[in-house]
């Protein structure tokens, strides 16, 4: 049975008005189960107002779908294959057609066959050739609950033009793909091609399911979303009593009164687990419920099944379907259970054994009355290739995925809507919302899931009800965030921050916070700190107007637990040392030895004090009061308890410090959230070579760099002598003499051509000191009369007539220098010339 | 004191040393408390008794602490007094009158060693610094560049310093320097570079492979030798050392004159070879048998320990979550009293105080004799058991024995009968002439034979009664061992868990009195 994985393609089972009172009958019958979950005891007003609510209840019956027309097609477009049949598909339609008849009159009472609709260009067509087994190039498509998915979230749902009956018309599997919509049929051949494609073993169902189904109205279904993660129950296996094992210690208590105590809670307890037993049960259903109607098999949803098929053959269900689709046997070999129409020699699931062949024998005896002329013709017949065209998904509409990008999944109590990545500028990509009532106008929580954030935010959990914010981040944030929950996003509330801590310098894992205290978990520390944890007082009023930032809250209490250090012995290594700052009082509680119960401990109160002599006491016994499991002689000293002293009061310094900049951190975070969350920028792979502006335009320029190499190339390679050579009957073998005066005249031309530019830069360089001359003749002359505007006007005018006259100076002086090199180096150019060298180097 | 010329020679005294660490010791504040309080020497963890014009080193003895001990610049000619400072990571002896390296035996934990400007001709005693990093053995009077090889052994040595010894003034020095010792980085101060080190390498190469061969054949040969003396003790372990061969059989005849006299009379021989090759099989057969059982004892024990390690860890875990829970309570209620004003309140408080600590002790002695109580169960278990496994490997011994005397007694029988043989032989004069005269001495007549082959059978018997007697006593020995160990284990941690406990309640019981005191006085 598991090997159908197919998707189960129904048509409307019962008439539609049954299907309506069904629907109608089966929400009365859940509704008041719903009002009397809510509210146990029910009054007379309750009633009534339940009356009133299962009066409210409309039952949606769908407007007649109208007649099913699809967007005109262009019919002229389409291959061949489409606009007619080959012989053999000719062939193939008369031996469906035979079946067909033979089928009507062996079973009169039972609906005519779906064998060969028409096409687009209203061709007949056999089914199984409509279905064309194709690999996709994306490998989500390989399985067949991501290709379902795939499937059902690409194509938008158009419902049959008759419930009752299959469509008269069934399209390539490639137009469906271009409209991206389709009836069930056409949903389930494009599924089957590619899951063929990819290697399984799929059918086409015709055949019968529920109205939610066929409507693909998920309304009723709990959205599996929701669900909660079955919890692994892991049993501590118990390793078997050693053979010293110590005796458990001797149980003193009386039998007698635990007997009655055990008699007293067995009553209570029987009934717990009862309603436990009944939670469970519930549970269990829930679980096993499918996650998604679109495949299913002995789901109630599946009521009947008139034939199947796949790209090879086609069957008929010769059993009844009294009991949904759960009864039925799956062993399309047993020709009393499947009729088959070709005669096929691989039959795949033909589980009997070989002893059991006279059996079959005598099964195909009494098969033989329709066998008989249809395995004359079959033989040696085997089903005509598709006629459909290549199944193409591109890579945009594979990304899309759904039509526009968008779709709304209404579920139970939940709204699921997906889009496609990039389609919102926030890179949300999914969004749960789920309702505490069934006509969702109370909202629960919504779950956000995003992709492509710059921030690296995955999922936004946000709950309406507490208000309570939790965002779930991948790794990669620049302050190496995980997961942040929070109800508002000012300092100094309570929060939760938990980090990838690998990511961080200082090894933390999480800071909680409240309105008064900071809690800090660290691992991974050279220090070995685990645990920070931060009371502060109420905020002092600063005299001066401050900003609130540098003003920190003082610090009461600052408690520090280290992990173990191994390297030092257990009566130095700390374990936690508290700073009571406002006490001024220091408390030290070490590590416990590995074979002792309690561990040393040390406190000290830091008092100035002055001694009756005026003079600082600067230490006293009393300032130390320590307990020690092992009393050594040097702890007892006030020398080295001064320096331990004087270097946890250090120590306290760099706590408080460290407290401080904790609070810093914080408020950076924030402020970093909140800039993310205003940019909300989107990060684009440089493998996306579509979105991503940078490489494509590095690509564009690379491209047009590429190309004006080209063009320099072609300048490069201009034929010199092709003018010449034009002149000359082409085809021909130079001559020597032809070949002198190529040269000359080649030379000669170029000589020429330099003199002219000489020429040309002489003139314009005349030109222009003419024209300044002129100009300033005129000046001169008409000094006086001049507006400053005017005198501005010549001046400018001179300065740059001065600047041309110079320039076309240089270039003259440039061009004398450079034309002998030129003419020298088109000489040499010349004789080294593959058409001339023959020619020419006797004179060399 | 610095008188020009020549100065007075002084030797290390309490006044000396006293001065050096309050010079030295902390300052200022912490100061004032050093001088308040005394420093003791063995406290010091850092010496400098530099310039002091010292001839002899002596009194170091009470500093055990001290990690870094500086004499430089003295007069001092001989290393020594330096043995009780067995922590000691630096040791600065420079510009000394120091002429041989000695005296530094005990200083395993040395890293850095400084005897520059000194009279040192050779380089030796320093096997015992096996953490040697830094070596400075400059402006000396090294002549021999063997004294480099000597340096290999320091796995660890990292800097060294030869300059101003003759052998620095030789050509190869450096690159001599390089090649034998390898790992060394710096050497008179300078880094030796990668390019130094590989001309270094291959200029020295066939010399240095040769070492290195005849390094590691020796190095090969401990090993060996090592492995041998292991396997010897577990053999010792298992009581059954020198039983898997025939050294028994040849610990018989070793002392046995009339046995190897009687060796060489006809058919004796092949006797012989038969006899040996039985009795060696027996002795493999109780090799095998010691080996096994020794593994089962040492399963048990090791079952055993881990069991009770199982339990005291649970208890322990038990008691200290019991600490944990009354510190909680404890340490609230104790600030509760230093805060509370009115007198009857605080007396309450103070008395619920010492209610709990006597609960707690309470609670944690319950826990304490529970442990002990189920412990002495476990062992006198254990005890039995161990009895029993003993018992049955000496069975198992004395049966082999058995087997082994038996063996002896079949061949001591076989023995005089050929004895005999030959004897009456002899009487005839049939007997070939190949016989030595000691052994020809011994058929003079029946007594005298019968007496030498008895005698040699005694000798035998007694060797395996030794044997087994040795074996027998020293399983015994073993056991006894064992279990009073046990015993004395359990009993210390007893003494030590009741004290641990007391002495808790104690402390927290004179906590609160110095609160009561304190909250009287005011």
């Amino acid at each position: 049975m598991e090997v159908l994985k197919e998707k189960v393609e129904e048509e409307e089972a019962a008439e539609r008005e049954e299907a309506a009172e069904r629907a109608e009958r089966g929400e009365k019958a859940m509704w008041p189960m719903e009002v009397q979950k809510e509210e146990s005891t029910v009054t007379q007003e309750m009633l009534r107002d339940l009356e009133r609510k299962l009066s409210e209840i409309e039952v949606s019956i769908p407007e007649k779908p109208s007649t099913f027309t699809k967007d005109p097609i262009d019919v002229s477009k389409l291959p061949l294959s489409y606009q007619s049949n080959t012989l053999k598909e000719e062939h193939l339609l008369q031996v469906a057609d035979n079946f067909s008849r033979q089928y009507s009159h062996l079973c009169p009472d039972r609906v005519p066959l779906f064998l060969h609709p028409l096409n687009e260009c209203k061709v007949p067509k056999f089914v199984s050739t409509t279905i064309r087994p194709t690999l996709m190039p994306y490998p989500e498509l390989y399985n067949w609950d991501t290709c379902a998915q795939f499937v059902s979230d690409f194509l938008s749902m158009v419902p049959l033009p008759d419930p009752l009956k299959p469509p008269p018309y069934l399209y390539s599997s490639a137009t469906v793909l271009k409209l991206q919509k389709g009836n069930c049929f056409d949903f389930s051949t494009l599924l089957c091609s590619m899951l063929i494609g990819a290697g399984y073993d799929a059918y086409c169902v015709n055949g019968y399911g529920s109205q939610d189904l066929c409507l693909m109205d998920l309304t009723r279904e709990v959205c599996p979303l929701t669900m909660k993660p079955k919890e692994a129950v892991q049993k501590e296996e118990k390793a078997p009593p050693k053979k010293y094992a110590i005796r458990p210690p001797r149980d003193l208590s009386s039998r007698f009164e635990q007997e009655q105590e055990t008699k007293r809670q067995k009553a209570i307890q029987d009934e717990k687990e009862q309603r436990l037993r009944q939670e469970e049960e519930r549970l269990m259903e829930e679980e096993s419920a499918k996650t998604d109607p679109l495949y299913g098999k002995d789901d109630d949803h599946f009521l009947g099944i008139e034939s199947l098929w796949n790209h090879k053959n086609y069957w008929v269900n010769m059993q009844d379907c009294w009991n949904c689709c759960k009864d039925l046997v799956f062993d399309l070999g047993d020709p009393v259970k499947w009729e088959y129409m070709l005669l096929d020699t691989s039959k795949p699931l033909l589980s009997l054994t070989e002893g059991d062949d006279s059996e079959m024998s005598e099964m195909n005896d009494e098969d033989d009355v329709e066998n008989l002329g249809k395995e004359d013709e079959d033989e040696s017949f085997d089903m005509p290739p598709a006629w459909v065209e290549r199944i193409e998904i591109s890579p945009e509409a594979f990304e899309t995925r759904c039509p526009n990008g968008k779709k709304v999944i209404q579920y139970k109590r939940a709204k699921l809507e997906k889009w496609a990545p990039y389609v919102n500028t926030n890179g949300l990509v999914s969004r749960l919302t789920s309702y505490e009532d069934l006509e969702c106008t109370k909202i629960l929580e919504v779950k956000e899931w995003f992709q492509n954030r710059e921030d690296m935010l995955e999922l936004r959990h946000v709950n309406k009800i507490t208000g309570l914010i939790i965002d779930s981040f991948k790794p990669g944030h620049p302050q190496a965030l995980r997961v942040h929950s929070y109800t508002s996003m000012q300092p100094e509330r309570d929060r939760v921050m938990e980090f990838y801590e690998t990511a961080r310098v200082d090894g933390l894992i999480k800071r909680e916070e409240t309105a008064k205290t900071m809690t800090e978990y660290y691992q991974g520390r050279p220090d070995f700190l685990s645990y920070r944890h931060v009371d502060f007082g109420p905020r002092v009023k600063k005299t001066a107007l401050n900003s609130a930032e540098s003003n920190p809250r003082p610090v009461v209490k600052i408690t520090e637990r280290f992990f173990r250090n191994p390297e030092k012995p257990a009566d130095e290594d700390v374990a936690e040392r508290v700073f009571m700052i406002l006490d001024e009082r220091i408390q030290l509680r070490y590590h416990c030895r590995e074979d002792h119960i309690t561990a040393s401990k040390r406190e000290f109160l830091r008092r100035t004090e002055v001694d009756s002599k005026g003079n600082k006491i600067i230490m006293t016994p009393d300032m130390c009061i320590s307990f020690e499991v092992e009393p050594t002689e040097h702890t007892k000293k006030l020398l080295y308890q001064y320096e331990a002293m004087m270097k946890l009061k250090d120590e306290e310094k760099l706590s408080r410090h460290q407290a401080w900049e904790s609070e810093l951190e914080v408020l950076e975070i924030l402020k970093l959230r909140e800039e993310e969350e205003a940019a909300h920028a989107l990060t684009i792979s440089i493998y996306d070579t579509k979105r991503n502006e940078k490489s494509k335009e590095y690509r564009e320029a690379m491209e047009r760099v590429m190309h004006e190499e080209h063009l320099r190339q072609m300048e490069a390679q201009l034929d010199y002598l092709a003018p010449f050579l034009a002149q000359l009957p082409p085809g021909e073998k130079l001559t020597r003499w032809q070949a002198v005066r190529l040269k000359d005249e080649c030379l000669s031309d170029f000589k020429q051509r330099l003199i002219d530019k000489a020429n040309l830069i002489q003139a314009r360089f005349e030109k222009e000191t003419q024209e300044l001359q002129k100009k300033q003749q005129w000046y001169q002359e008409n000094q006086v009369t001049l507006t400053p505007e005017d005198e501005d006007l010549y001046l400018s005018y001179c300065s740059q007539a001065m600047f041309r006259i110079r320039i076309l100076e240089q270039r003259l002086n440039r061009h004398k220098e450079l034309a002998p090199l030129k003419y020298l180096a088109l000489e040499e150019k010349l004789y080294k010339d593959p058409r001339l060298v023959e020619i020419l180097k006797v004179f060399v | 004191m610095s008188r020009l010329g020549d100065v007075e020679p002084r030797v290390i005294d309490d006044h000396m040393l006293k001065q050096a660490v309050g010079e030295q010791g902390p300052q200022e504040e912490a100061g004032q408390l050093a001088k308040q309080e005394g420093v003791l020497f063995k406290d010091v963890l850092s010496l400098q008794l530099d310039f002091q014009n010292i001839l002899r080193i002596d009194n170091l003895w009470p500093f055990e602490n001290l990690r870094k001990l500086q004499l430089d610049n003295n007069v001092i000619e001989k290393i020594e007094g330096l043995e009780r400072l067995t922590r000691l990571v630096w040791l600065d002896l420079s510009f000394n009158n120091i002429e041989a390296i000695e005296g530094l035996d005990s200083l395993e934990s040395l890293e850095d060693l400084s005897l520059f400007n000194n009279r040192i001709s050779k380089v030796d005693s320093l096997d015992a610094l096996v953490r040697l990093q830094v070596l400075s053995l400059g402006n000396n009077r090294i002549a021999n560049l063997t004294n480099v090889i000597y340096l290999r052994r320091f796995k660890g040595l990292r800097t060294l310093s030869l300059a101003g010894n003759p052998v620095a003034e030789q050509d190869d020095y450096k690159m001599f320097v390089c090649a034998y010792l390898p790992d060394l980085v710096y050497l008179d101060f300078r880094r030796i570079d990668d390019h130094t080190k590989e001309l270094a390498e291959v200029k020295h190469q066939y010399s240095l492979d040769e070492l290195k061969h005849r390094e590691n054949l020796l190095q090969a040969q401990q090993e060996d030798e090592q492995a041998r003396r292991e396997e010897l003790e577990e053999h010792k372990a298992a009581f059954v050392e020198n039983l898997n061969g025939p050294f028994l059989f040849e610990s018989m005849y070793a002392e046995d004159v009339e046995g190897s006299k009687l060796a060489c009379l006809p058919g004796v021989g092949e006797l012989l070879e038969t006899y040996r090759d039985k009795f060696v099989i027996v002795c493999l057969n109780l090799f095998e048998c010691g080996l096994k059982q020794q593994e089962k004892r040492k399963a048990e024990l090791d079952t055993f320990s881990q069991c009770v390690q199982e339990a005291i860890q649970e208890n322990q875990e038990q008691g200290r979550q019991r600490i944990a829970k009354f510190e909680e309570t404890h340490l609230l209620s104790l600030s509760a009293i230093r805060d509370a004003s009115e007198l009857t309140t605080l007396e309450t408080r103070l008395v619920a105080c010492r209610e709990r600590v006597a609960e707690l002790f309470n609670a944690l002695m319950t826990l304490e004799m529970q442990l002990a109580e189920q412990l002495e169960e476990t062992i006198s278990l254990f005890e039995r058991n161990i009895a029993d496994l003993v018992g049955l490997f000496v069975e198992n011994v004395q049966s082999l024995m058995a087997q082994c005397r038996d063996l002896e007694n079949h061949h001591h029988e076989k023995l005089l009968e050929a004895a005999i043989n030959t004897l009456e032989k002899t009487v005839k004069g049939e007997l070939d002439e190949d016989l030595p005269d000691d052994v020809r001495a011994l058929f003079v007549d029946k007594d005298t034979l019968v007496n030498a082959v008895g005698a040699s059978h005694d000798v035998h018997l007694l060797k395996i009664d030794s044997r087994e007697d040795e074996l027998v006593t020293k399983v015994h020995a073993w056991c006894t061992h064992l279990l009073d160990r046990i015993h004395r284990d359990e009993i210390t941690r007893n003494r030590k868990r009741v004290k641990e406990i007391s002495q808790y309640a104690d402390h927290a019981q004179t906590e609160l009195d110095a609160l009561e005191c304190a909250e009287l006085l005011d």
